[in-house]
């Protein structure tokens, strides 16, 4: 049966690429472990370190990394270990809300701009508005009518990334709507809605989900600035931004209060982008094909 | 089927097994030229269990009058400005778009000739074929599930209970159309408009999918509106052809007539540019004979018979708009000079 060898063949690369994904795919394996290890550490922190990021000991300010504080301490005796890790928690969650916010909100806008015809124009001109300002400062002035919290940073940090998903998910929406595909599955009598929901939207997905990682990465770095020019989250709040501002007052001589948390935000945003790449290469394989070889 | 005969006051004859008529349909598209007018006055019908073949060069109107149809010529540019689409004697053209929708894939199914880029690529051959049967028939989605794997089977794919987990890049292009044909078929639609389907393909596989419509057909008894530019394709497979250039018809005829008797310059020039393995022994096999010039076009269109400028017969008198003429039994044609 040549019909069944052929099927054989056909299988088989699948199965091993399935089986050697982490090998394959080395940037997906590195970011998910660097990731995973700040998260393990976020996560677990209380179990991870004995000091509370918020304690002060006037007796040990600005103490060198030692065995007792393994990242030293800052000008408050805190421990720059704890509030380091401690920092991450606040970190991933300004990361990982403003991702899936920002991307709910622009699949629902983009979806129905690039469907309803008279939707379009509104919707684009609105995103074109919130594009020419600034994101910083955007966030900035959000922040400055607002109480400083976790949630108004969030809240700060996705509205100037909305209109950027709105854009992607249109510019899909559009190409994919002129596919022979489409007309396919309006000429078998598919209503608007289902055609959205069924037929374009699992289109989206691939990219959306690179772009989502893109986000979480920028959002955190943002999240820092803000931290930094003091506009982000509480000054009491442990954040790299605001371990790193409050520090840089005693940068000569205390370093490793700026560069510990700064290596942190620096792995982060290096891990989210990676996976970010990562997972294109993965689900779009011809790409990643084209530029393997 | 009683609503037939009220509907229909032409020849009895024909209508009683019409299952799809189009009468002096008109689709202009706006290009920035002015009004291009794609389809300008196109009646055809086609009956139960028959292959009607439409064929013409590119941009003659084969694919627009196809959309008519199904209503989905993109508006705008595109309108439809005249003229009347009967499904067993019910306008299409007057339903709405809800009544539209339920025509669609379930009483009149189309295949596109691109095999390649209609299917989506991120669903599984499987979930497309339920999708269209979801849609029209109320089944659950295990038997929408079966009816997928059924399709299949019907459509010759191996293995089809695999095959229905499998995504279109996985298929090879004579396997996407059987899929396509599937989808198209999954209802039971009493029309099948086939827009070049075999175009894409290789020859071989063209042959097989030809066959596998032909097969199709018989079992179901479909009606089937094949729209192609080549002649082999419609002598092999149509009962009936219609030959359109530049929005209109030019000739209709039962397919042997066509090809034994071409009547309109066009159909016959049409018939010596295609290449012959039993060419007359001692004639050159030099370069294959061509119509000379090119299509009008649309939004220019010149008056009178619109082949006139590269008609080697043209006289005085196609100045003038010809009419369509019977000169045989079910043997129309377009043409001042037709047969000369």
């Amino acid at each position: 049966m040549s019909a069944t060898t052929s099927e054989a063949h056909r299988f088989r690369p699948l199965v091993a690429r399935r089986s050697g994904l982490l090998t394959r795919h080395p940037r997906i394996t590195i970011s998910v472990l660097l990731l995973g290890t700040l998260a393990g550490l976020a996560v677990f922190a209380p179990l991870i370190t004995q000091y509370d990021p918020m304690t002060l000991a006037v007796t040990q300010r600005l103490r060198p990394p030692s065995a007792a504080h393994w990242f030293g301490t800052d000008a408050y005796g805190r421990d720059t270990f704890s509030r380091t890790i401690y920092g991450g928690r606040i970190s991933m969650q300004i990361g990982l809300s403003v991702a899936a916010v920002s991307v709910a909100i622009g699949v629902v806008v983009g979806m129905l701009g690039g469907a309803i015809r008279w939707l379009d124009p509104i919707v684009m001109r609105i995103s074109d508005g919130l594009m020419s300002i600034p994101g910083i400062l955007l966030a900035i002035a959000l922040m400055s009518l607002t109480k400083a919290s976790v949630a108004t940073v969030i809240i700060a940090i996705t509205i100037p990334e909305v209109p950027r998903v709105v854009r992607l998910v249109r510019s899909l929406v559009l190409t994919i709507r002129e596919q022979t595909y489409m007309q396919a599955a309006v000429s078998s009598g598919t209503r608007l809605p289902r055609l959205m929901l069924r037929h374009i939207l699992p289109n989206v997905v691939t990219p959306l989900i690179v772009q989502a990682t893109y986000i979480c990465a920028s959002a955190v770095l943002i999240e820092a600035y803000l931290g930094f020019l003091g506009a982000g989250t509480p000054p009491e709040v442990p954040s790299w931004g605001n371990i790193i501002a409050e520090n840089r007052t005693f940068v000569q001589l205390a370093s490793w209060n700026i560069m510990f948390p700064g290596a942190f935000l620096a792995l982060m945003v290096l891990g989210v982008n990676m996976l970010g790449d990562g997972v294109r290469d993965l689900l779009d394989p011809r790409l990643a094909g084209r530029i393997g070889k | 089927m009683t609503e037939l005969g009220a509907a229909e006051p032409q020849s009895p004859a024909a209508e009683e097994s019409a299952v799809l008529r189009i009468e002096d349909l008109r689709t202009q598209f706006l290009a920035h030229g002015g009004i291009a007018r794609a389809v300008d006055g196109v009646s055809y019908h086609v009956n139960r269990g028959e292959t009607l073949g439409v064929v013409g060069e590119s941009g003659c109107g084969k694919s627009v009058t196809a959309l008519s149809v199904m209503r989905l010529v993109p508006d705008p540019p595109g309108r439809i400005v005249g003229g009347r689409v009967l499904l067993h004697g019910r306008d299409l053209l007057e339903l709405d778009e809800p009544a539209m929708r339920r025509v669609r894939g379930n009483q009149i199914g189309m295949i596109f000739q691109e095999p390649m880029t209609s299917l989506n690529p991120v669903l599984t051959v499987g979930r497309q074929i339920e999708e269209v049967v979801e849609l029209h028939q109320n089944l659950s989605a295990r038997q929408a599930a079966e009816r997928a794997v059924e399709m299949l089977r019907l459509v010759h794919i191996p293995e089809p209970q695999r095959r229905v987990r499998e995504y279109p890049h996985q298929l090879s292009g004579g396997m996407r159309q059987r899929v396509m044909i599937a989808m198209a078929l999954s209802c039971s639609p009493e029309v099948l408009i086939a827009d070049e389907p075999t175009t894409a393909l290789d020859v071989t596989i063209q042959a097989q999918i030809l066959e596998l419509i032909r097969e199709m057909q018989e079992r179901t008894g479909t009606a089937i509106v094949l729209i192609t530019h080549d002649l082999g394709v419609v002598a092999e497979t149509a009962n009936r052809v219609v030959v359109m250039y530049a929005g209109k018809k030019v000739e209709e005829a039962p397919v042997m007539a066509l090809f034994d008797a071409p009547l309109h310059p066009y159909t016959r020039g049409l018939m010596v540019s295609m290449p012959r393995l039993d060419s007359p022994a001692g004639q050159e096999r030099g370069t294959l004979p061509e119509i000379p010039g090119m299509v009008p076009s649309l939004s220019a269109l010149p008056e009178g018979c619109r082949f006139a400028p590269r008609c080697p017969l043209a006289a005085q008198q196609c100045r003038e708009e010809p009419p369509l003429k019977e000169y045989a039994p079910g043997h129309f044609a377009a043409c001042w000079r037709a047969g000369e």
